[in-house]
């Protein structure tokens, strides 16, 4: 079993980033936060446009994305800024929810602590004091079995189903092999393939929870008047060649590969398991709620597979971009990661490029800087909502 | 001469990927089957399908190893391999729905 060197947890969780997370209660308190993320070296501020006149089941699942963000491994430190106190969403509250991990947290309220300037001023001095105490902290060893792997897939062409998904549900394989974990989410794209995953359930619950977590979704979907089931594939995915929704679905679960699907999980909600083998959960296709959920959820580092190319990039999970384009890479050489076209090509086989795709995750583990995090693109930070505004 | 690619060894069609093929193109392999050659009775687009072998009017067709679908009608070797020759086996119950029209 190999090691990689990470960041080791109070709670034996492990990093293989230690980021200071500036962490927005409100969408309200985001001014705050970006103003003193400005100012520390290294702060990541999260904001988002949540947290104020949510029905409480939308709420609550808002308050797993932000608390499960900040849960991390990937993260050394908090501080949490709210605006004033939104029952069920203060900075406490937030606070509380992370305090099992034992990393260190500071909580400034805006009101409380006398308005714009003062809350900057006290919650940039609590930055400063957090981003020294972790500037010390070392990698150590630590079994690749802490390693939780997400992986999405989006902007999907040809060679997504064909390459770039197989080939990483092979580098799954990989650390699976090793006493690891993957997660997928985007339950839309396991309408057609259902039976593919039940058959790798470890349990009938899960199998069930998967059939369910299918309906569920495109319930949702026809609730708000589109019949997801009779527009799949769609018309331009009929153009390019798909020809059923097995087939786009097939192409899609492919970036997992054939080990037991341990659990489900509902949208950004944490494993309860420590088994090796493939985990689903729940959520849409967006890629940055997506991404996002699976953050939440502990995951320490992402695979994105793309055909078109992609810039998708989570503030604290780095996320490798992985195409079977060659073209596409060539275009976006400066933002998708790994390029495993060479399939095509009689360059390398899928099993190499299996290889490949694994062999990036295991250098970032290590702390290998992505492309988009070398150029700080941290655009998908996204909130999946489940009610309505009011 | 031009290929197509074929995912896993069990598949009975393969994928243009690398340039559209033309009636009467022969056609080889990449992927996981370099044995196989057909002769294409249809012109096959980026990202189309073409059969590697006949199959028989039911009988599954498999991309990934896995079932994609079932053949409405007889599909030749070598024939363009899409939604006009091929069904999905999937729940149909969307077709009683105004959805299945946006499909095309």
């Amino acid at each position: 079993m190999s090691e990689f060197l990470g960041y080791i947890r109070p709670n034996g969780d492990v990093g293989i980033r230690n980021h200071l997370l500036i962490l927005s209660g409100t969408v309200y308190a985001n001014g705050v936060c970006e103003r003193v993320a400005g100012t520390i070296h290294g702060a990541v501020p999260i904001t988002h446009a949540n947290g104020r006149c949510q029905v409480a089941p939308d709420l609550r699942v808002t308050r797993r994305f932000l608390a499960g963000t900040a849960m991390n491994p990937n993260v050394g430190a908090v501080v949490i800024i709210d605006h004033f106190k939104e029952e069920g969403m203060t900075a406490e509250d937030l606070a509380d929810d992370i305090a099992a991990t034992g990393k260190p947290i500071a909580t400034v309220n805006i009101r409380g602590d006398g308005g714009f300037i003062s809350a900057v001023d006290k919650a940039t001095r609590y930055a400063q004091d957090f981003a020294r105490q972790i500037s010390l902290d070392q990698r150590e060893a630590a079994p690749m079995s802490k390693i939780l792997f997400g992986t999405e897939c989006g902007t999907s062409d040809t060679t997504s189903g064909l390459a770039s998904n197989p080939a990483n549900g092979l580098a799954g394989e990989i650390l699976i092999a090793q006493g690891g974990r993957m997660l997928m989410a985007e339950c839309t794209e396991w309408m057609g393939c259902e039976n593919w995953l039940t058959d790798k359930a470890a349990s009938p619950a899960v199998a069930e929870a998967i059939l369910a977590g299918v309906r569920h979704m495109e319930a949702r979907a026809l609730a708000s008047g589109e019949d997801i089931r009779g527009s799949q594939p769609t018309g331009d995915n009929m153009a390019g060649g798909l020809t059923t929704i097995e087939e786009k679905s097939m192409g899609a679960v492919k970036k997992i590969g054939d080990s037991p699907i341990i659990e489900y999980l509902e949208i950004a909600e944490a494993p309860t398991r420590t088994d090796p083998g493939n985990y689903v959960m729940y959520g849409p296709g967006m890629g940055a709620e997506s991404i996002s959920s699976m953050a939440a959820a502990g995951c320490q580092v992402l695979t994105f597979c793309t055909g078109g190319g992609h810039t998708s990039n989570h503030p604290i999970m780095p996320t490798i971009k992985v195409t079977g384009n060659r073209q596409s890479f060539e275009l976006m050489r400066d933002t998708v990661d790994v390029d495993i076209s060479g399939v095509f090509y009689d360059e390398i086989t899928l099993a190499e490029a299996g290889q490949i795709v694994y062999d990036e995750v295991e250098r970032v583990c290590n702390g290998y800087l992505t492309k988009s995090e070398a150029l700080r693109d941290n655009n998908s930070f996204a909130i999946h909502r489940v009610g309505p505004s009011i | 001469m031009k290929k197509v690619f074929v995912v896993y060894a069990a598949d009975n069609v393969g994928t243009a990927v690398l340039e559209p093929i033309q009636v009467g193109d022969h056609v080889g392999c990449n992927g996981e089957r370099s044995d196989l050659e057909v002769v294409a009775l249809d012109d096959i687009a980026y990202g189309h399908k073409i059969a590697l072998m006949d199959i028989a009017a039911g009988d599954t067709v498999l991309k990934y190893g896995l079932s994609i679908g079932s053949a409405t009608r007889e599909i030749k070797e070598g024939e363009h391999v899409h939604a006009h020759n091929v069904e999905s086996n999937r729940g149909r119950g969307d077709l009683a729905g105004s959805g299945a029209l946006r499909a095309e």
